[in-house]
């Protein structure tokens, strides 16, 4: 199996009266609270964070794509995917934003995953998420009652985009070009894998199912809670005569590492519950806009009763609660491996995206988590799903034909520098 | 009083069409707010007890589909006029609320021939950013009937209040609950396509050309759409009227029934 290390990058300093004082994390949290200066600091060490899984062999870097959000500071995941091509060599860059239905005109998103799949020697996952109703709708003003006709759209158009040879006019009902014509075009032919993030519906599934894309289910309320949920994906497979294989699908779960079980809670607790009772305060009269959810997706039973307004997101519970519900999985490198192995085995997955920083979790414990991953539990799950090969994975150039950054200027250095050493 | 219903299947790949229909006399043509017509009740018995009334659902609503061929606004308007086709009428008085409002001064603007008289009852349609129509869509149930009602003890916002309650963090609704709330929330689609995320869409460039004797009715105490639309209304459209209802919310019709009708009635009536 494969691991990828995603960052969410939240802002680490909401208020201890957050949850009193604010509506919610996202859309109108006022933008007061937020300091550049720190922000600066923040970029740089989670995009460090990122690195150093890379250096630590995790299979892929992951960022995702968050609007006017306190715990999601990457409204643009293509310039974090742009500063850890220059910065990563061995790790795939997945990205699982772009929210396609936002961009104007899609052909953007082709570009910027062209861009990116051109510059990291052919790296990129390309997420294709429909967006939160928060993101898309509430801060981006997309209608909910068409977004998923929108979001196909632009799908269409992209995948064309990646795929001719010669200019072509799009005549769409979102979108009208007379010349498409994509420059550059990506490496990986005919196009990076894409993967598509969601949170349970039907028509996402068949999507995934039809078109040969990975199924990555992305929610914060850990691997307990989404059997139903993932089991529901591979009947739904089954159905569609689609071969089970694990690596179709990937979970993202919370995770920490420390030396003991003991060690974990103790280090962990207070940046975990800073994730789950700060960063998931959330509002929920802006999480169900109508339309949003198809009437198909509420009537087959997979999401919650019409007019349950729990958005399950692990506020007010214990450490122990949160551990034995699964909403993260945490403890000593033993621990954490057999939970692991649990969960993949339980969940059919051949994918997990680990959420490894957590909350306002500070540098040196979040990479000391990384490392006894790395080092004590990766190296044992690698096995699981070995009989299956995975299909939606880069085809990346062979290393030796990938660019070393900065190796261009040191070739010719001492002849832009220094040309009358050269000559003698 | 229970109105018959009747279904119109405009035409092939258009919106089937479910018409309520009561009373006797000139028609008058009444075009519901996003809540659409959950009971014959408030001020459609007191128009019925003097009109035919004829009250079609948006898709959607009640028996009514078809959303998906009616793609953007102006599919909309027509579709207005291709139900009044339908139903025989011309050139009728119409009257609409909210929703149905902004919808009636679009069909006027655009038609300004075939709209006999028209009645505005706290219209949606216009903007200034200096009185924000309340979010529709970005609200709890609970929060929205404050905004939706002046008073919360009439007995419409306290059945709204009762209706709200089946929100909750529970899965434990009857069947007949969640067929409720999805038919709820699939008129909430029909209305979120028109009027999300703002719903403006440059009506009030458009008002001039209203020809149709316009009344424009407001609840002083409107918390959803402020009355000072009521007199951008006024001055845009010539031959109009500003009837302001005092202690009244933004839902006219179930909140002041009474004088809504009688203000109704007498704009059917007049010489206008």
């Amino acid at each position: 199996m494969k691991f990828n290390w995603f960052h969410l990058m939240p802002y680490r300093w909401l208020p201890d009266n957050f949850r009193e004082k604010y509506h919610g994390v996202w859309v109108d949290l006022p933008n007061a609270l937020y300091d550049p200066v720190a922000g600066h600091t923040l970029y740089n060490e989670y995009l460090d964070m990122l690195e150093y899984a890379d250096q630590l062999g995790f299979d892929a870097v992951g960022v995702n794509e968050h609007h006017q959000n306190g715990y999601g500071m990457m409204p643009s995941p293509n310039l974090m995917a742009a500063a850890l091509a220059r910065r990563t060599e061995q790790a795939m860059i997945l990205v699982l934003g772009n929210s396609i239905a936002l961009y104007n005109p899609p052909v953007r998103v082709a570009e910027e995953f062209a861009m990116l799949d051109v510059m990291s020697g052919g790296r990129l996952i390309a997420g294709f998420p429909v967006g939160t109703p928060m993101d898309v709708n509430y801060c981006y003003g997309q209608n909910p009652a068409t977004i998923r006709e929108k979001y196909r759209e632009a799908h269409d158009l992209i995948i064309k985009a990646w795929a001719e040879r010669e200019p072509f006019a799009w005549n769409g009902k979102y979108t009208k070009l007379r010349y498409v014509n994509l420059w550059p075009q990506p490496i990986q032919k005919p196009h990076p894998p894409i993967w598509v993030p969601g949170l349970g519906s039907i028509e996402t599934w068949d999507f995934c199912a039809e078109r040969g894309y990975n199924y990555s289910y992305l929610s914060f309320s850990g691997y307990k809670r989404a059997q139903r949920m993932i089991d529901g994906y591979w009947e739904r497979m089954a159905a569609l005569g689609k071969e089970p294989n694990p690596y179709s699908c990937t979970f993202f779960q919370q995770l920490c590492v420390s030396d003991t079980d003991e060690a974990a809670e103790r280090e962990w607790w207070p940046h975990v519950d800073y994730f789950f009772n700060r960063c998931l305060h959330l509002y929920p009269g802006m999480a169900a806009p109508p339309g949003y959810t198809t009437e198909a997706s509420i009537r087959a039973g997979i999401v919650a009763q019409a007019g349950n307004t729990s958005l399950n997101l692990g506020t007010n519970k214990s450490w122990k609660q949160l551990v034995e519900e699964g909403y993260i999985i945490a403890g000593s490198p033993a621990t954490v491996r057999q939970r692991c192995e649990e969960l993949a085995k339980s969940l059919r997955c051949g994918h997990l995206g680990l959420g490894m920083h957590i909350g306002s979790a500070p540098m040196e414990l979040t990479n000391r988590s990384t490392y006894l991953f790395a080092t004590e539990v990766m190296p044992h799950l690698r096995s699981i799903w070995s009989e299956w090969e995975d299909h939606w994975w880069p085809k990346a150039l062979p290393e030796e034909k990938r660019e070393k950054p900065g190796s261009h200027n040191a070739a010719v250095k001492t002849r832009v520098e220094r040309p009358a050493e050269v000559m003698v | 009083m229970t109105p018959r219903s009747q279904i119109l299947n405009l035409s092939k790949d258009r919106p089937s069409i479910e018409v309520l229909e009561a009373g006797e006399g000139q028609p008058l043509l009444f075009l519901h707010g996003a809540g659409g017509i959950v009971a014959w009740e408030g001020v459609l018995p007191r128009l019925s007890s003097k009109y035919h009334v004829y009250a079609p659902l948006l898709p959607g609503f009640g028996q009514s589909t078809g959303l998906e061929y009616l793609e953007d606004q102006f599919d909309l308007f027509l579709h207005g006029f291709d139900v009044i086709e339908a139903l025989g009428l011309e050139r009728p008085y119409v009257v609409g609320e909210s929703l149905g409002g902004w919808m009636a001064a679009e069909m006027a603007a655009l038609r300004p021939k075939e709209i006999g008289r028209l009645a505005m009852v706290a219209p949606v349609g216009l903007w200034r950013d200096e009185a924000p129509v309340a979010d529709l869509f970005g609200m709890m149930p609970g929060e929205l009937v404050p905004y939706l009602f002046h008073n919360l003890e009439c007995p419409a916002a306290q059945r709204m209040m009762m209706l709200t309650m089946l929100f909750s963090d529970k899965d434990d609704r009857t069947q007949e609950q969640v067929e409720i709330l999805i038919a709820m929330s699939r008129g909430f689609r029909t209305a979120a396509k028109f009027l999300f995320p703002i719903p403006e869409n440059g009506l009030e460039r458009r008002l001039w050309r209203i020809k149709a004797p316009t009344l424009i009715v407001w609840g002083e105490r409107d918390k959803f759409i402020s009355p000072i639309y009521a007199d951008i209304f006024r001055e845009k459209i010539a031959n109009s009227e500003i009837i302001r209802l005092p202690n009244t919310g933004h839902l006219i019709g179930l909140e002041s029934p009474e004088p809504l009708a009688e203000a109704l009635l007498r704009w059917g009536q007049s010489q206008h």
